[in-house]
């Protein structure tokens, strides 16, 4: 019995890895498809999203179980209860990459970004496809210092995130009106998506600790 | 009332074998603490010398200092049936007395103490006392058919309410539900939330959800094998334990993992 339930907690340990290398490369492909245009891609990202958010729901419906079931204490319960918040982050951060998708689709066959933004927005989704990748191995190794990592991104993106608002504020700003709106939203989707992860970075650190709403140390967004 | 108990350095011998070494753990009046542990790791022994219910065993005897309200227990000036009258016990199966009726069970141990009390004082007693372990509405139309008559929840719940009727300050249960079906164990649970209003409660229990839905304490009691002592391993509130254990064997315990 008890090596059943063992088998269980692994299991969702396994699977929160599996939906963070979907979203990782939903967001590898959204913000490609996002900067070149690639409709294709971006068609391709907006179906993959359902994917995530089924193995969201299966691995929630998995939770719940476990804790119906084996009343986890200790550490095994901060597994599920974390595990619960953490799928919920994923779920979101893939849909994150499905809006850039939907964005790109709705302004093809024109970019997204007008051209004094671009290097900016480039900088974001490297970024973001960075964290996600820290995100797995965080998943993977419960390692605290891919949460350090997480946070020092997560400072960056936010910089640039400012830094577009300073842009489509100033005066020199000569973009549409809906070029003003689209660069908002993506910045604002890039942003979510780094902040997602950690909320995420929090939970593996409480896994740790046993702290529900940790600090990670020097300063947050 | 009910009252602080502050145990100091606490060993505890059946003759030669020593059952219990080092405890020191302080209680708080009006807190709910639970003992969790292995069978044979302690814990019972060790609830046994709150009251010293322990020395009723031949060879059996206790070093260190139990205080309740800073009177050691184990002076030599101390009548243990003074203390007993102070902490009273509940055990694992229910045990009224069989030929009593029900009304003269709640009275027995009063009647043991003062043998002149009024007919009125004792009725309004029962009444009171069986309210407090809320038995009243059950048996109020038949207090006088024997106790024996009741079902298990019932009797353990006639139990607490024959050992709160001598006004204790302190309530020690071994057990209490482990005989009872899960509607009286809830019974019983419900029951003890209520009494930890007025006294200090401690429950010796093996089933790990009910010392984390009863408790504000938490005691882990373990043996490290079989001839050693039983050691209090950790001791922290119920929900430290239960989420965030700092010593890896309460973990290990809890979590249903052994050795």
């Amino acid at each position: 019995m008890r090596d059943v339930f063992q088998q269980e907690l692994h299991e969702v340990q396994q699977r929160l890895v599996e939906i963070a290398e979907l979203v990782a490369e939903a967001m590898r492909k959204g913000t490609t498809a996002f900067q070149t245009s690639d409709i294709a891609l971006a068609e391709q990202v907006i179906e993959e999203d359902a994917r995530i958010d089924e193995l969201a729901l299966t691995l929630d419906e998995l939770s719940i179980q476990i804790l119906a079931r084996q009343q986890p204490v200790a550490r095994d319960l901060r597994v599920v209860v974390s595990a619960l918040r953490m799928s919920a982050s994923l779920e979101r951060m893939g849909d994150m990459a499905e809006h850039l998708a939907q964005l790109t689709r709705y302004r093809f066959p024109d970019k997204v970004i007008a051209k004094g933004l671009r290097s900016t927005f480039k900088e974001m989704g490297e970024l973001d496809i960075k964290i996600a990748e820290k995100l797995i191995k965080m998943l993977k190794t419960q390692d605290m210092k891919f949460v350090d990592a997480i946070r020092d991104i997560d400072d960056q993106i936010d910089a640039l995130h400012l830094s577009v608002f300073d842009k489509v504020l100033s005066e020199a700003w000569g973009g549409t009106s809906m070029d003003t709106v689209d660069a908002t939203l993506a910045s604002r989707y890039y942003e979510r998506f780094s902040d997602h992860a950690i909320s995420i970075a929090r939970k593996v650190k409480y896994l740790s600790t046993g702290e529900w709403a940790p600090e990670l140390s020097s300063e947050e967004a | 009332m009910s009252k602080r108990i502050e145990v100091k350095d606490l060993n505890v011998y059946y003759g030669k074998f020593k059952a219990v070494e080092d405890v020191s753990l302080t209680i708080e009046p009006r807190t709910v603490t639970a003992f969790i542990g292995p069978s044979g790791c302690g814990k019972s022994t060790f609830l046994r010398t709150l009251n010293r219910m322990h020395e009723v065993i031949p060879g059996a005897r206790v070093e260190g200092e139990v205080m309740i309200d800073g009177k050691n227990l184990y002076d030599a000036d101390v009548d243990p049936v003074l203390v007993r009258r102070q902490v009273g016990m509940v055990f694992q199966r229910p045990n009224p007395f069989p030929t009593m009726s029900i009304a003269d069970n709640v009275l027995a141990g009063v009647k043991l103490n003062n043998n002149k009390m009024s007919k009125s004082d004792a009725e309004h007693l029962v009444e009171k006392s069986l309210k407090g372990a809320n038995l009243w509405k059950e048996v109020k139309d038949r207090l006088n058919l024997p106790g024996s008559g009741l079902s298990g929840g019932q009797q353990q719940r006639l139990c607490i309410a024959r050992a709160i009727a001598v006004s204790p300050e302190v309530i020690l249960m071994d057990e209490p539900c482990s005989a009872l079906d899960p509607i009286s164990t809830l019974a019983i649970e419900d029951l003890i939330d209520e009494l930890k209003a007025k006294y200090t409660i401690v429950i010796v229990t093996h089933n790990m959800q009910q010392a984390s839905r009863v408790s504000d304490k938490t005691a882990f009691f373990n043996i490290a094998g079989t001839g050693e002592p039983g050691k209090l391993i950790e001791f922290d509130d119920t929900t430290t334990i239960f989420e965030n254990p700092h010593v890896q064997a309460t973990e290990d315990y809890i979590s249903g993992r052994f050795g």
